[in-house]
C-alpha cells in the first residue's frame, strides 16, 4: 500500500467540509438532504481508512450501519419533503419559518 | 507511481470535483447526477483500500437505492425556480469551512493514529478474506445492533409511508 492513510483522511475532511458548505448555502431543501449524504460518505471514508491503518474491521461494520441509517434518513427526509410540498407548495428553506418567533 | 496511487488520485479527484458539482449546481437534477458520480468514486476508493464488501454495498445501497429515492421525489416536486445558493451564507461558510478542515486535519494527523490496533492484520485478512472477517464481527459481536438496524429500517418505512401519503378525508358516515 503506497498511499499514506493521511491522504484518505484529508479527502474525507474535504468532502465533509464541502457537504457542510452545501447544507449551509443551498436553498432547496432536497439539495440540503443531498449534501447530508455527502457528509455521511466522508465519514465512511474515514472509518475505512482508520480501519485499514489500525488492523481492525469494526469500522467497516459501522459503515454498514451508516448505510442503513442513510437509507432510513433518505426515506423519512424525502417523505417530509413531500409532506411540506403538499402543505406549502414550496421547497425553499427560507420560507419554512413557522417555528420562528 | 504504481496502480494503487493512480487509482487513489483519479478516484479522489473525481470525488472532489463531483462534490463541488453536488454543492454548487443550480439544477437539482445535476446535483443528483454528481452525487452518483461521487458515490461511485468513493466506492472505488473502498475497493482500493481493500474493503470489498463495503465497496459493493456502497454501489448497491447508495448509488442504486437511495439515489432512486431522490430521483423519484425530484420528479414529483416541480422544478425549483429560485436562487440555488444564498450569497450571504456563502461569504461566511467558506472561511468557516476552511477552519473546520484545518481542525479535522490537525486532529486526524496528530490525534488518533496512536490508538490500539486490532487483531485483523493483513496476514489474517489475506488468509480469510475481507468479507469473512467483516461478517464474522457483524454476526457475533455486533449482532444486537444489526437486529436493531433492521427495526430502524422498518420504522423508517412506516414513517415514510405515513408522512408521504395523501390525506384523504372520506366522511361517508355523515
Amino acid at each position: 500500500m503506497s498511499i499514506p492513510y493521511e491522504y484518505y483522511i484529508a479527502l474525507s475532511g474535504l468532502l465533509m467540509v464541502l457537504g457542510l458548505i452545501g447544507v449551509t448555502v443551498r436553498k432547496n431543501i432536497i439539495a440540503v438532504l443531498i449534501s447530508t449524504e455527502l457528509m455521511l460518505n466522508a465519514v465512511n471514508i474515514a472509518f475505512v481508512a482508520y480501519d485499514m491503518k489500525l488492523n481492525d474491521v469494526a469500522g467497516q461494520v459501522f459503515v454498514f450501519f451508516i448505510l442503513t441509517i442513510a437509507a432510513a434518513e433518505a426515506a423519512v427526509g424525502l417523505g417530509l419533503v413531500m409532506a411540506i410540498y403538499r402543505l406549502r407548495k414550496d421547497v425553499d428553506v427560507e420560507k419554512l419559518s413557522e417555528l420562528k418567533l | 507511481m504504481d496502480l494503487h496511487a493512480i487509482a487513489f488520485w483519479s478516484f479522489s479527484a473525481l470525488a472532489v470535483l463531483s462534490a463541488f458539482g453536488v454543492v454548487f449546481s443550480k439544477n437539482i437534477v445535476y446535483s443528483v447526477l454528481s452525487l452518483i458520480s461521487t458515490l461511485i468514486a468513493v466506492s472505488g476508493l473502498f475497493f482500493n483500500l481493500g474493503a470489498e464488501l463495503i465497496g459493493a454495498l456502497q454501489i448497491l445501497i447508495y448509488a442504486v437505492a437511495i439515489v432512486v429515492f431522490y430521483v423519484l421525489v425530484i420528479s414529483t416536486v416541480p422544478q425549483y425556480k429560485g436562487q440555488a445558493v444564498d450569497p450571504k451564507y456563502m461569504l461566511i461558510s467558506i472561511p468557516v469551512g476552511f477552519v473546520i478542515f484545518m481542525e479535522l486535519a490537525y486532529v486526524s494527523i496528530y490525534g488518533a493514529w496512536s490508538s490500539a490496533t486490532g487483531i485483523f492484520s493483513p496476514e489474517v485478512i489475506g488468509e480469510v478474506g475481507n468479507i469473512k472477517a467483516v461478517s464474522s464481527m457483524l454476526f457475533t459481536k455486533y449482532l444486537f445492533p444489526f437486529e436493531v438496524a433492521s427495526l430502524i429500517l422498518l420504522v423508517a418505512m412506516v414513517g415514510a409511508i405515513l408522512l408521504g401519503r395523501k390525506e384523504q378525508v372520506m366522511e361517508e358516515g355523515k
